[in-house]
């Protein structure tokens, strides 16, 4: 039981128009793994991010969460299974304040008031935003924008945390804090975290593992170390030309 | 259980001057019939009964961000169901309640389901319900048992006695018949506020996406908002037709019923608890005064109600886009923020304000949401 995957995406695909956004992708997950998605832009990770958390279903392949097809479920139906996900560009609830927003988070399986507050208390401690509580989430910095985005997914206590490009922006001390944030959370509450991320800095000093996506197809997989050494992996980023 | 305790709360949690406030306005209200003559009454029913359709249209589009244009349709759904049940029947407006009320959440459910499954949002969900109180209109002007465009009368009986059972009688019992509408519409609202129910409606309304991505299904909340605010619509129709005792499909499912049930929410504060008591009283009281005032120098203008309106609305976007409930929330104080138990294991004790921020009025200080012009479905004033 505890060999099976936590996350099991086992060939999917998705065209837009016969543009095919995600190719015939795999990639695992194991319980408590924080692993990386990195790839050029347009490569096809957030389309990918979107057909995990059931904002897009699938053409083809099977996304197998906990040991259940969740392809083309509804995302609250797969958030209500135990997946929180963040929004690359981020969608705050702007008229409600930073409490309220993750508090929405809270009410996942419940509708009691105090245990969504609790929770949400909870989410906003662990990414130090609990001063910032009673803010119009409209007020906030882009930055704290996106600890919103984290803290209201975690609000949903999920078990399996999909982060979409939550460091892009933050300066390098911020970057550090949000990753020193991460490995507390994985080490406290066991939750598995798949992040498409940029910053390298937060790849490196976080993933155990590492899929790169380009064209729709992942085409190297290892250990943050192996992948930065991967030609295929300079090619895609830098160019042909660059590498050869 | 879980219910009561929140309703408790509503209660018991909410900031102690605006609880005071609160008290003593409702003091005034339930003495202001021993000092009132019959036209002051009259003027104070149509404010409760504006503040009431006000109320519930907030919890669809104030809450939830579904614009309604067509509310017009569940008063008169509510008030020919009642009346024909009585009128033909002699079936109780207290039993016929529960038939408006059904009626009224079907014709919701109706519009709902047809508008939510094919993603029907914005202007074409108001052009809907629009298309729906219009066609019922058009329906109820050849509908022979309820009298069809001839209109539908109730038997109006000798105004001195008053018989509760049948709401038949003086005016009085229906200015505490209003009253006791206004403030089940208040304390429905607030109640929706605090519980998940009024934290999923604001999340639909700022973010769908983001709302769904959280695990709001967001098909059933909008449904439960449509619902809701049809029911309470419901009951302003039985209320409606027994205290005019006539009902023409022409006015009763007019369009411009529906522009005048949304003008209070808005110009008041929509979004808010206050804002449809508060839109209603200045925008009676106005229109009133305005009447009274050009009687007493001698002219008889038609539609200068209407034009008043357009001038209010105008004024209120120009220079209160928010209305005015939020602007004096601000002024006195009566913020909710106060409310919530402080749990803090870090951060300030709560009334240690956090830094002002630069936005500008959206800002959710005033303790009440506020629906922001810039947000996708704040639209009602564009």
């Amino acid at each position: 039981m505890a060999d099976a995957p936590l996350l099991d995406v086992i060939g999917v695909s998705r065209s837009f128009r016969g543009l095919k956004a995600v190719s015939n992708a795999s990639l695992e997950v194991a319980r408590g793994e924080l692993v990386a998605l990195i790839g050029p832009n347009g490569a096809g990770k957030t389309t990918l991010f979107n057909l995990v958390a059931g904002a897009l279903a699938p053409d083809a392949g099977r996304i197998v969460f906990d040991g259940r097809d969740i392809a083309g479920q509804r995302p609250d139906q797969v958030c209500a299974a135990g997946v929180g996900r963040t929004f690359q560009i981020v969608r705050p609830f702007a008229d409600m304040t930073v409490l309220e927003n993750v508090m929405v988070g809270g009410f996942r399986g419940t509708a009691r008031r105090d245990l969504a507050r609790r929770r949400a208390q909870g989410a906003l401690q662990s990414l130090g935003m609990w001063a910032l509580r009673e803010r119009p989430a409209s007020s906030l910095t882009l930055p704290d924008r996106k600890r919103l985005e984290v803290a209201r997914a975690l609000a949903t206590e999920p078990r399996l945390l999909l982060l979409d490009e939550v460091m892009a922006g933050l300066r390098p001390t911020e970057t550090d804090q949000m990753v020193e944030a991460f490995r507390r959370l994985a080490r406290e509450t066991g939750v598995t975290i798949l992040l498409i991320e940029h910053v390298m800095r937060a790849v490196m000093a976080l993933a155990q593992r590492v899929y790169v996506l380009h064209h729709g197809e992942i085409i190297a997989s290892g250990t943050p170390q192996e992948v930065t050494r991967n030609p295929r992996v300079l090619e895609s980023y830098l160019g042909a030309d660059a590498v050869h | 259980m879980n219910a009561w305790q929140d309703l408790k709360a509503v209660v018991t949690e909410a900031p102690v001057r605006s609880s005071a406030a609160l008290l003593v306005l409702l003091a005034v209200l339930l003495a202001l019939p021993l000092v009132l003559d019959r036209y002051l009454l009259s003027v104070m029913i149509l404010i409760l009964f504006f503040a009431y359709v006000g109320q519930a249209w907030n919890i669809m589009m104030g809450f939830c961000g579904q614009l309604s244009l067509g509310h017009a349709l569940y008063v008169g759904l509510g008030a020919y169901a009642a009346a024909a049940l009585y009128q033909h029947f002699g079936v109780s407006p207290w039993i016929g309640l529960f038939v408006a009320v059904g009626v009224c959440v079907l014709a919701a459910s109706v519009i709902g389901w047809l508008a939510f499954r094919f993603g029907i949002s914005g202007t074409y969900f108001a052009l809907l319900t629009i298309a729906f109180a219009e066609f019922t209109r058009i329906g109820f002007d050849h509908f022979d048992w309820v009298g069809g465009s001839g209109g539908f009368f109730l038997t109006v009986v000798q105004q001195d006695r008053m018989d509760w059972v049948n709401l038949r009688g003086h005016p009085v019992m229906f200015y505490y018949l209003a009253l006791g509408l206004a403030v089940l519409g208040f304390v429905v609202s607030a109640w929706l506020l605090r519980g998940r129910s009024g934290f999923y409606f604001r999340a639909i309304r700022d973010n769908e996406e983001a709302a769904r991505a959280v695990g709001v299904d967001t098909f059933r909340y909008k449904m439960l908002a449509v619902q809701v605010s049809a029911a309470l619509t419901a009951l302003a129709g039985v209320f409606f037709a027994f205290y005019y005792n006539n009902l023409f499909p022409e006015q009763i499912f007019h369009i411009s019923r529906s522009i005048e049930f949304i003008l209070a929410p808005i110009i008041g504060g929509i979004g808010t608890l206050f804002g449809p008591i508060l839109g209603a009283a200045v925008l009676t009281l106005l229109s009133e005064g305005l009447h009274e005032a050009l009687a007493a120098a001698g002219y008889e203008i038609p539609g200068v109600k209407q034009i008043l309106y357009g001038v209010a609305l105008a004024l209120s976007i120009m220079f209160l886009p928010h209305g005015i409930w939020p602007a004096i929330a601000r002024r006195f104080g009566f913020h909710r923020t106060r409310a919530e138990p402080d749990g803090g294991a870090d951060g300030p004790p709560a009334d240690a304000k956090a830094p002002r921020p630069p936005a500008g009025p959206s800002q959710s200080q005033s303790g009440v949401p506020v629906v922001s012009t810039s947000s996708p479905r704040g639209g009602a004033r564009g």
